[in-house]
């Protein structure tokens, strides 16, 4: 009998409202697979990874400030909405 | 560990007549081994080239993602039918996406009992998986007794946005796992026979 109790790898985990947390697991993962070809020697490696992470996660961050900034703040001021 | 001299990058090439000829793929860095191994395992590549260290890294970051995607989005992250797009990219992660997407499509997923000449599609969560007269699998809905107990398909199908998260960090594993081919196939110069040192000038 097959049940409906969560499986690790096979049923999606519950963090629909908080999905933005993956991130910087996503952005260690560029980090980790990218620099691992990228850098010259390897002793400087975890530190390379290290600012990455932060650098993709400042982009991202950079870029939904900027979406928020263009769609919540540009947009009604050049065309408003009627009733907003 | 260093490779033969053919290997090493030409820090100040001579004009002549062998300046004007091809040096061949060896000394290009052309490494065939290298990339069949890559396409084989995320990192295998840079192994078999004598940088097991950096495979090491590079195919634990590519794992990283792919696993965290599955983790996040469930199998249901990996669908070479119903998101065949994706698929493409994730696909180049290797036989490991086509090993994942072959337990899905046939362990997961079963046929519609009303429409059983079409696609295979995942369950429901009022839908158990079971075997028809011909032994193909097909969904049979369940009781509320049954639904009560806890029974259901053997997987959920992920929607929304963690649907969207799983899919995509699998798709970026495969690209970048294009990336760790590359490099394991045809280095850059300067790290040509430069073994697990790193080479770095």
């Amino acid at each position: 009998m097959i049940t409906l109790a969560y499986t690790p790898f096979i049923d999606p985990l519950p963090i629909q409202s908080v999905w933005y947390l993956t991130l910087p697991l996503l952005a260690l993962g560029v980090a980790m697979a990218y620099k691992a070809v990228r850098v010259r020697e390897l002793s400087r490696y975890p530190a390379q990874v290290v600012m990455f992470t932060f650098q993709i996660l400042g982009g991202v961050i950079a870029l939904g400030l900027l979406a928020i900034l263009v769609i919540d703040i540009l947009l009604p001021l050049i065309s408003p909405m009627p009733g907003a | 560990m260093t490779e033969p001299d053919a290997h090493q990058p030409q820090q100040s090439p001579q004009p002549g007549p062998q300046a004007a000829t091809d040096p061949g793929p060896e000394a290009e860095g052309l490494n065939i081994p290298a990339g069949i191994a890559a396409l084989l395992l995320p990192g295998a590549g840079q192994a078999v080239r004598g940088e097991p260290k950096r495979g090491l890294l590079a195919g634990v970051g590519v794992l990283l993602l792919f696993f965290g995607g599955m983790l996040i989005g469930g199998i249901d992250s990996i669908d070479s039918k119903e998101d065949r797009i994706w698929f493409f990219g994730q696909a180049l992660v290797g036989p490991i996406a086509f090993v994942v997407d072959g337990v899905h499509q046939n362990a997961f997923k079963a046929f519609d009992e009303a429409n059983p000449s079409g696609p295979r599609r995942s369950g429901r969560p009022d839908e158990h998986r079971v075997r028809d007269a011909a032994g193909r699998p097909v969904w049979a809905p369940l009781t509320r007794e049954q639904i009560d107990s806890g029974m259901g398909p053997p997987n959920v199908k992920s929607v929304g946005r963690i649907n969207e998260v799983g899919t995509l960090f699998c798709t970026i594993a495969g690209m970048l796992n294009l990336i760790v081919f590359l490099d394991a196939l045809i280095p850059p110069v300067w790290r040509r026979g430069a073994g697990e040192a790193g080479g770095g000038a």
